[in-house]
């Protein structure tokens, strides 16, 4: 799309641009289009050889071809021709796929997990980018207020997400100056759910991990124990940090990893959902390159089933619906103690 | 305030078999009522039946022994007894007496003074307002009195182990009473089930099952920062006081004070006050009678005080090179040379390792444009006010050829694809052969240019002074265009597919660099000139406002901020864990990128502007005191 906008002239923002025009451009093989600027004056080089342009090309030839190729389509004032038609079929691999299992384990007696996640994509000469949604939630309180806490979290924030950042995407709205930044919404959207789950579901709390998906960056906003990891070719990185006393101790070096999963306040979480009346939210933006994938998912699965598991069952399995399958059925094996929940995105490439 | 522990459903509520009001221990202790409840029993109240005539009360502690264990049942016993027994060769005002010790049956219980007052929990519970500042620095002493007082026991220190304000009395006669001595302790049985809400007081190494003087010193800090800021420690992310300043939230605390406490926080127990009686004497120091004004601490005192903690280095000049106007302009480093423009028009190229003359080249005006060096084509290339681009060559100092615009150059400029990219004055951003100084295109602004602009593999990116910053491609063709509120003359600096800068409308932003949408904003206190700089994880950038700071890339979450005498307006270099930076006060910084620490700071005699270049342990940067200086980084 970048190149068919380039081709036209055309901008997102033809109105603020105010120097189309002149920028037109490009001028390999007819320097006299240049006349206007004055004629850069050009001493003799002591210690250059006076190489001709051309062979300094070839070491960038794709870079050199986007300074100048542009005037191989003749530039005619008011009507251009249209460039050759680009397929808009999407191929496999083009585009985001994901999976999602949610399991009650093997001994809890109900699910306080809650997840949610929505996809859009299409293609258009609008060039919106694809759009994708993903909440993991883990409740916790008894009485069903766990399962509550989560339930209300993830429909609150999705609900937030659609109408201030989905819909202003369909409206091209997203570059106002005046918005809030993307992170502020996601920040605002679950602050939202912990006002509702503060006043509604008093003993009740959770964690909520939620990625929202903008074309290749995913905006991330955390809180509790809940995880995102990013998974590409080299390897597999947890980009949540856990509000756990005992992820605390591990960072000031007073507690090694062994030890914490050991450790008897290894439940603790000093930072949830429906905790305060203020939270603070994790909010953390992040490449996705080609290829690489984004897993989500509760307690249940990273308390059991270890990072190095879970990059090579992601990396083994074509499908990602298949993955987050594998993935439970281990949790389950090594004996379920928890509510197991997995959302799997796999980027295009 | 919330109840932190309200998920902690499985905890013990009112345990099974616990005294009910009425029944009677030994034939003479009359159970009133309950004072609390623990992990291993109850504290109730009861009255002593062998004063018939006045209404005497006493606490009993009453610890449950409920595990099967024969062998750990006797354990248990024994180490409440041992612990019995040592309450009860204690003698100060602070620590309750002990009047009896008895087993029964399952449980044992220990009888000592009850004491009518309030906890501080309680008492901090009901402010409405901050404490008086000498309120709290008089219960201070006295907690510090009787930890000490425990902590210089023989042989063995006594640790407390638990100090809190829940476990801090003030009598009905104003006095400071420790209570719940520490027999139930923070490893109670293992909790099932996620809890929300820690302990908040106590030391990082007590979680590793260690305890000190130094750790009752944490519990001591801790309380007293809750007491002052009103801030309740359960309530933030653990062990992280440092993050909350006293004197932000209560200016009324002395810097000395804070100090002190803040000194009491250390996460390393071997960095704190080795007791409370040595904390204590610390304290003593801050009640003596101080004249009118004299205890007023600057925040530059206590800064200093705070960077005491690390070793402050020495640092001297390799060498200085004299200009003959101010400097400006940032070094460009390269092959044993430093290239540098000044104000008295040249260019100046200087041997680094002796900083001795190499060439100069003279503009027809002023330079603040910052070198860049052309390897491939020995060239370097700066701007001037004078109107020009200059590309001269980098080994003789020989002019290789210009670029005439219409309006000062003082963008720096950027080669990328063989072309070189700068702004001008005459609010164009130019593309320019490097091989032969020929426009390649020029994309129009409107106003004066003067960022240095950002390429990519597909983009450019590049701010204007009407506070609109540009996404431009290849062809110079605009794909996206942000408006911030003011000019941008910060450069652009792009990672992980943000890109990020600051404005003169006091904010740094971070925008998705392939469509120009805003991620985050930081807000400083004054405009952002300075460009920023990305390492390990964080963009380093300062302000007028006179902070450099230290930012989460990701997240736009502030890490720490430095704080120097004067505005910042250079630009700062990254290298080996340090940032490298130079202010108006003259003075030329090296912080940890870590943690913002100072590392050094060198005077120099003018204002520095100019950002440093940083290679092979050596910084360079120059002054409006007209000298270059090479300083050991």
């Amino acid at each position: 799309m970048n190149l068919l906008r380039r081709v036209l002239g055309l901008t997102r923002q033809s109105d603020m641009t105010t120097s189309d025009e002149e920028v037109v451009s490009i001028t390999y093989g007819d320097e006299a289009v240049l006349a206007s600027p004055p004629e850069p004056i050009i001493e003799a080089p002591t210690g250059l050889d006076d190489v001709p342009d051309e062979e300094h090309t070839a070491d960038s030839a794709d870079v050199d071809n986007k300074l100048e190729t542009v005037e191989l389509i003749p530039d005619f004032a008011g009507t251009r021709p249209l460039p050759p038609l680009e397929a808009v079929v999407p191929k496999p691999g083009q585009r985001i796929t994901f999976g999602q299992l949610s399991d009650v384990g093997m001994v809890r007696g109900n699910n306080q997990d809650a997840m949610f996640s929505m996809l859009a994509s299409g293609s258009s000469s609008d060039d919106l980018p694809d759009f994708g949604l993903f909440i993991v939630a883990d409740g916790m309180g008894g009485h069903h207020d766990g399962e509550k806490a989560s339930a209300i979290t993830a429909r609150i924030v999705t609900g937030y997400v659609s109408s201030e950042i989905l819909t202003p995407l369909l409206n091209h709205e997203m570059d106002d100056p005046d918005r809030p930044t993307i992170t502020d919404v996601l920040r605002a959207a679950v602050q939202q759910a912990n006002t509702a789950v503060t006043e509604r579901i008093p003993e009740g709390g959770t964690t909520i991990t939620m990625a929202a998906i903008l074309g290749d960056l995913v905006y991330i906003a955390h809180v509790g124990d809940s995880r995102a990891y990013m998974i590409t070719d080299e390897g597999i990185e947890q980009i949540t940090r856990d509000h756990s006393l005992v992820q605390r101790l591990i960072e000031l070096d007073q507690l090694t990893p062994e030890e914490a999963a050991e450790h008897p306040q290894r439940n603790v979480l000093y930072r949830a959902i429906g905790q305060n009346e203020s939270l603070d939210v994790d909010a953390i933006t992040r490449r996705l390159p080609r290829h690489a994938r984004l897993l989500l998912c509760s307690d249940g699965l990273w308390n059991l089933v270890s990072e190095d598991t879970i990059l090579s069952v992601v990396t083994s399995c074509a499908d990602a619906q298949e993955a987050c399958n594998k993935l439970v059925g281990m949790a389950n094996d090594r004996g379920g103690t928890d509510n197991i929940t997995i959302i799997l995105v796999q980027m295009p490439g | 305030m919330v109840d932190t522990q309200r998920f902690a459903k499985n905890l013990p509520e009112q345990p099974e078999g616990a005294l009910q009001p009425g029944s009677i221990l030994q034939g003479r202790y009359r159970i009133t009522g309950v004072i609390g409840v623990g992990g291993m029993g109850s504290v109730y109240q009861a009255r002593d039946l062998r004063f018939p005539n006045v209404t005497r009360y006493v606490a009993v502690k009453e610890m449950l022994n409920l595990t099967t264990d024969q062998s750990v049942r006797e354990m248990t016993l024994r180490t409440f007894e041992r612990e019995s027994d040592m309450l009860a060769s204690l003698s100060h005002p602070a620590v309750p007496e002990i009047y009896d010790y008895f087993p029964s049956k399952d449980r044992a219980y220990l009888v000592m003074e009850y004491i009518n007052g309030r906890d501080l929990e309680k008492i901090i519970n009901s402010l409405t307002d901050f404490l008086p500042v000498e309120t709290v620095l008089d219960w201070a002493t006295q907690l510090c009195d009787v930890l000490g007082y425990l902590h210089l026991q023989e042989p063995e220190p006594v640790i407390f182990r638990d100090v809190k304000p829940s476990n801090i009395m003030i009598d009905q006669h104003d006095r400071l009473r420790l209570v719940d001595f520490g027999i139930a302790k923070i490893f109670q049985q293992g909790q099932k089930g996620t809890m929300i809400g820690t302990e908040g007081y106590s030391a990082p190494e007590q979680y590793r099952g260690e305890a000190s003087p130094a750790s009752d010193v944490y519990g001591v800090g801790a309380t007293v920062h809750h007491l002052l800021t009103r801030r309740d420690p359960r309530l933030e992310p653990p062990f992280t006081f440092a993050e909350r300043p006293i004197r932000e939230s209560n200016p009324a605390v002395s810097g000395e004070f804070e100090a002190i406490i803040m000194k009491a926080l250390v996460f390393e127990a071997d960095e704190r006050y080795v007791n409370a009686a040595e904390m204590q004497k610390a304290l003593n120091t801050l009640s003596k009678p101080v004249f009118a004004g004299g205890n007023r601490v600057t925040a530059s005192e206590s800064a200093d005080e705070m960077a005491a903690w690390g070793e402050i280095q020495e640092v001297r000049a390799l060498w200085t090179f004299q200009c003959e106007d101010e400097v400006r302009s940032s070094p460009a480093v390269h092959q044993g040379v430093l290239y540098i423009g000044a104000y008295d028009n040249n260019l100046y190229a200087i041997n680094i390792s002796d900083g001795s003359f190499k060439w100069k080249y003279p503009a027809e005006e002023g330079i603040s444009s910052s070198p860049t060096v052309v390897e491939d084509d020995n060239l370097v290339l700066f701007g001037s006010m004078d109107h020009l681009l200059y590309a001269v060559d980098s080994r003789v100092g020989q002019l290789s050829w210009t670029v005439a615009t219409d309006g000062a150059v003082q963008s720096s400029p950027t080669v990328e694809h063989r072309h070189v990219f700068f702004g001008s004055d005459d609010g164009n951003l130019y593309a320019v052969r490097l091989a032969t100084g020929r426009i390649q295109w020029r994309w129009e602004g409107g106003v004066p240019i003067r960022s240095r602009p950002l390429v990519t593999g597909d983009f450019i990116v590049v701010g204007l002074e009407s506070g609109d910053v540009v996404g431009i491609d290849l062809s110079g063709q605009t794909v996206w265009r942000f408006k911030a509120k003011r000019a941008v003359s910060s450069s652009p600096v792009e990672h992980d597919g943000l890109v990020f800068f600051g404005s003169m409308d006091w904010h740094i932003y971070a925008l998705d660099i392939m469509r120009g949408w805003k991620v985050w904003t930081f807000r400083t206190n004054k405009p952002v000139i300075s460009s920023p700089v990305f390492g390990e994880g964080k963009i380093f950038v300062g302000s007028v406002d006179g902070n450099l700071y230290a930012i989460e890339a990701s997240s736009g979450k502030e890490r720490w901020r430095y704080q120097a005498e004067g505005q910042i307006t250079s630009s700062p270099a990254y290298a080996d864990g340090a940032v490298y930076f130079g202010g108006i006060d003259g003075k030329v910084y090296a912080v940890e990128a870590k943690n913002g620490r100072l590392r050094w700071s060198f005077e120099t005699k003018g204002p520095v502007p100019s950002s440093p270049a940083v290679q092979d342990g050596v910084v360079y940067i120059g002054s409006m005191d007209h000298c270059i200086y090479a300083l050991k980084a």
